[in-house]
């Protein structure tokens, strides 16, 4: 009986084992088991990736969403990347675990990832359909979409239509600037008794440093660092414009451009920073740290001059400026910059920052539930509904503009981790769907900005931009390079840069340095960088050219 | 013929005899199967230009292309040399750790202190490399760190431990030993546990200390089982661990943490070329496949013990 019992026992748990292995390695999406499909006769469920790095949304349906549905019959499950997207968009492409809508950054590997992917057809052609979508025909009609742009990622295909772009501002007055720059906290400026508007040239910059350094500040017992940014080196790089003139392709003099990493100027950029790290002036987790950690550091005071946009600086460092009265970071400068007149208009590349594409998982009435669903984000409703939430209830239009209803402005104007927000579905990735950037133009600006708020970003643009903007139009090489026959052979080389770029800024000498940038600029030419180059500019002749650029 | 009919048949039976506990081998046979043999038909991609629409078995064949952009590559020979002194570092300063901690374990007479120090060096290894490498970072900061302070508080200037290229191999190596060190003892622990009691009893009587017993007994007594699991470690030679030194290796380190494991998988998940990066994969098992051959045979040729 025992032994019985004892071989019953055996088999089921080898059976439970091997079971729960085999069911542990079944794929579990896929059409049909996840619930994406027709719901109903007027109800579809579409999956969509946001491969936005840390974006999220809300457990349960938002209001918003509920809205989506009314109007377009389609109800969304969201995806959202933690991680590279880069990595992201070749990893759903290479195990083919497919969302229904693919959303994500229009630059870098990513667009280069999706552009690859179009090629080989692992997405929807909507060229024949983009008639019946008006808003979104009008959002990559060629006039809307930066020339170098259209040609490299919407019009590549031979007629055929794959990507949508988001996000390029319909007009110059919907141009997103987001003010980037080097910001200091006004107490730590007072204490070491410089006016942050007397720092210009890169020796004011450096003096700078050096005297908070000197000062020997210190928060909760720790040393306060004279130059730190956010996460993994984010945005401490920006002083390359004081070295030269921003753009990744300079102006070589005679008509044709070359890679900024070849220059005289970025060898200097890269020396001047080796000099911050190895004199204790830049904090040297800086390039290493994660988000938290970086933004421990602003909220413990530990920070005083940061670099990168202003948005992030006033949401970084809000607590800390609401405990510490007098301690809110102001612009520096303006600095000076490389290569260009002194009263030029700060240029800045605001192309669209979003692609977003129909997979091939998506077939038949999913395409037209898809396609429907994005035109209706496309449009003016669509993308206010997006940004300002649902019209009756949390804003209403007052004197022809859109005004937030002041329960709910009140409401968000607490909710620091933007849990609320998201639980009514705004900022929860649909921004990312709503074609061109119309939000002075057609809606009525950011109306859930306090005006505290508003007011320092007025100030930080009137001392950072005393010549105004330039919007960049023109071709940038970047995008012509990629569609050189030698790019597949240069391509790695080329994404060493940046890090080669950070190797060198910690080398123990300036001649180290020097050699980790001259090997690389040997592999690059091993790799066919001369030709590439030639066909870059080959192809740019008779055509305006992107050679001055500011962060944005 | 004939005989080894019989054998193969005696074999057979013996099996069939023990069925009960040969079933209980099929989770792990299956789990070779499915993750050890069934992706092996994926190598192929190495010696194709992968695409999405072609896949592995449909893309177009590009011979040793991507070897060749590989050792073509500026820094391959680098990347090779890191990876080859980093895992000959964990290689020679790590194999030994649990051999000693198993051995002084072993010399513990109270089990309830044995059992609780036995439990603290397995949880590590349960830790994942992302919560040590954040640990690590929390611990080892300059700025606030508690190992600094307590270096502060002795009158000792504070060091900068991570992405410093003076601590990185003592970093590298350290952690690993931290996090594997309790795991890898268990075997050498079950090994010491199989050893015939009765040696240790002629052994007192003969006069042995515990250290005589230790040297004579021992490590006799596991000297296969280390032999065994040196061998396979030498075929990790080119294998430096992914986790750790991506989320160790910083900009100051770099020219001494790039190491195969990063630059293959950021080749091919980071920048998409997968067919580059398993040909990297491919060179990586190759060379490693080579070393344990290597090693077996003069493991057998030495002492009579390998795998086979």
């Amino acid at each position: 009986m025992n032994r019985i019992w004892s071989k019953g026992i055996s088999l089921l748990l080898v059976s439970i084992m091997v079971s729960g292995l085999l069911i542990s390695c079944t794929n579990s999406s896929g059409n049909g088991d996840n619930g994406e499909g027709a719901e109903g006769e007027n109800s579809y469920k579409l999956k969509i990736l946001h491969n936005w790095n840390g974006s999220n949304g809300s457990d349960t349906i938002t209001p918003v969403e509920e809205v989506i549905k009314e109007k377009t019959g389609v109800t969304l499950q969201w995806e959202y990347t933690k991680g590279s997207e880069t990595e992201k968009v070749n990893q759903i492409f290479a195990t083919q675990d497919l969302p229904d809508i693919y959303t994500g950054p229009a630059w870098g590997g990513e667009l280069d990832g999706i552009i690859k992917a179009a090629k080989e057809g692992q997405l929807v052609d909507i060229s024949d359909k983009l008639k019946d979508y008006p808003n979104l025909s009008k959002s990559i009609a060629e006039e809307n979409v930066p020339p170098a742009l259209y040609e490299k990622a919407i019009d590549a295909y031979d007629g055929k239509k794959y990507l949508l772009l988001q996000n390029q501002p319909a007009t110059n007055e919907d141009g997103m600037d987001w003010l980037y720059g080097f910001y200091v906290r006004k107490d730590i400026a007072e204490k070491v008794g410089v006016d942050p508007q007397s720092v210009v040239t890169k020796e004011d910059f450096y003096n700078f440093l050096k005297k908070i350094k000197d000062a020997k500040l210190q928060e909760n017992g720790q040393p306060v660092f004279p130059l730190g940014g956010f996460s993994n080196g984010w945005a401490v790089g920006i002083g390359n414009t004081m070295f030269y003139s921003g753009a990744s392709y300079v102006d070589k003099g005679d008509g044709t451009v070359e890679r900024d990493f070849f220059t005289k100027g970025y060898e200097e950029y890269t020396l001047f920073y080796r000099k911050l790290v190895e004199e204790g002036l830049l904090d040297p987790e800086a390039f290493t740290q994660t988000d938290p950690i970086a933004k421990e550091k602003i909220n413990q005071g530990r920070i005083a001059i940061l670099a990168a946009h202003y948005p992030a600086i006033l949401d970084a460092s809000k607590e800390y400026v609401t405990s510490h009265p007098e301690s809110d970071y102001i612009p520096l400068g303006p600095l000076e910059r490389a290569d260009v007149e002194p009263n030029r208009p700060v240029d800045l590349g605001i192309q669209g920052n979003n692609v977003t594409a129909i997979t091939k998982n998506c077939k038949g009435a999913c395409v037209d539930a898809a396609l429907k669903f994005l035109d209706f984000m496309a449009s003016d409703e669509g993308f206010m509904l997006a940004r300002y939430g649902v019209q009756g209830v949390h804003w209403d239009m007052k004197d022809g503009k859109p005004a937030a209803n002041q329960e709910w402005f009140d409401k968000f104007s607490t909710d620091t981790n933007m849990k609320q927000r998201k639980n009514e579905g705004i900022s929860i990735g649909l921004e990312s769907l709503t074609g061109l950037d119309r939000i002075n133009s057609a809606a009525g600006g950011d109306i859930w900005a306090e005006q505290e708020r508003l007011d320092a970003m007025e100030q930080a643009r009137k001392i950072l931009r005393p010549n105004g903007i330039h919007v960049i139009t023109a071709y940038n090489p970047g995008d012509v390079i990629t569609k050189a026959p030698e790019w597949e052979m240069l391509k790695p080389s080329m994404d060493r840069m940046g890090d080669a770029w950070k190797e060198a800024v910690f080398a123990k000498s300036d001649e180290a340095a020097m050699s980790i940038i001259n090997d690389l600029r040997e592999q690059l030419r091993n790799t066919g960088y001369e030709k590439a180059m030639q066909f870059t500019n080959e192809n740019l002749q008779g055509k305006e050219v992107v050679t001055v650029q500011m962060p944005n | 013929m004939i005989k080894q009919r019989i054998t193969n048949h005696r074999l057979m039976k013996r099996i069939w005899q023990h069925k009960l506990f040969y079933l209980f081998m099929l989770p792990g046979i299956v789990w070779f199967f499915l993750f050890s043999y069934v992706p092996l038909y994926g190598i192929q991609v190495a010696f194709r230009d992968y695409t999405f629409v072609g896949g592995f078995t449909g893309s177009p064949w590009a011979g040793f292309k991507y070897f060749e952009q590989f050792f073509n590559y500026y820094q391959s020979g680098d990347i090779i040399r890191n990876t080859v002194i980093i895992s000959l570092m964990k290689l020679l300063i790590g194999f030994p750790m649990p051999i000693i901690l198993a051995l002084l374990l072993n010399e513990v007479r109270k089990l309830k202190f044995k059992k609780t120090i036995q439990t603290l060096s397995y949880l590590p290894y349960f830790v994942s490399w992302i919560v040590v490498v954040t640990l690590m970072q929390r611990l080892l900061t300059p700025y606030g760190g508690p190992v600094n302070d307590l270096l502060g508080s002795l009158g000792t200037e504070s060091i900068q431990f991570l992405n410093n290229p003076t601590w990185f191999y003592q970093m590298i190596v350290g952690s690993d030993i931290w996090k594997n060190i309790g795991w890898n003892s268990i075997i050498f622990m079950a090994a010491i546990a199989g050893i015939d009691q009765q040696l240790y009893e002629a052994a007192k009587m003969d006069g042995a200390g515990r250290f005589r017993q230790m040297w004579h007994i021992t490590l006799p007594g596991i000297r296969n089982v280390a032999i065994i699991l040196f061998i396979l470690a030498v075929g990790n030679l080119m294998s430096a661990g992914y986790e750790q030194l991506l989320l160790l290796n910083g900009p100051a380190t770099a020219s001494m943490g790039s190491v195969l494991d990063v630059h293959a998988i950021n080749s091919g998940i980071r920048e998409g070329r997968l067919s580059y990066a398993a040909a990297v994969g491919l060179f990586q098992s190759i060379i490693g496949l080579i070393l344990v051959l290597t090693v077996n045979r003069i493991a057998r040729k030495v002492s009579d013990v390998s795998l086979f």
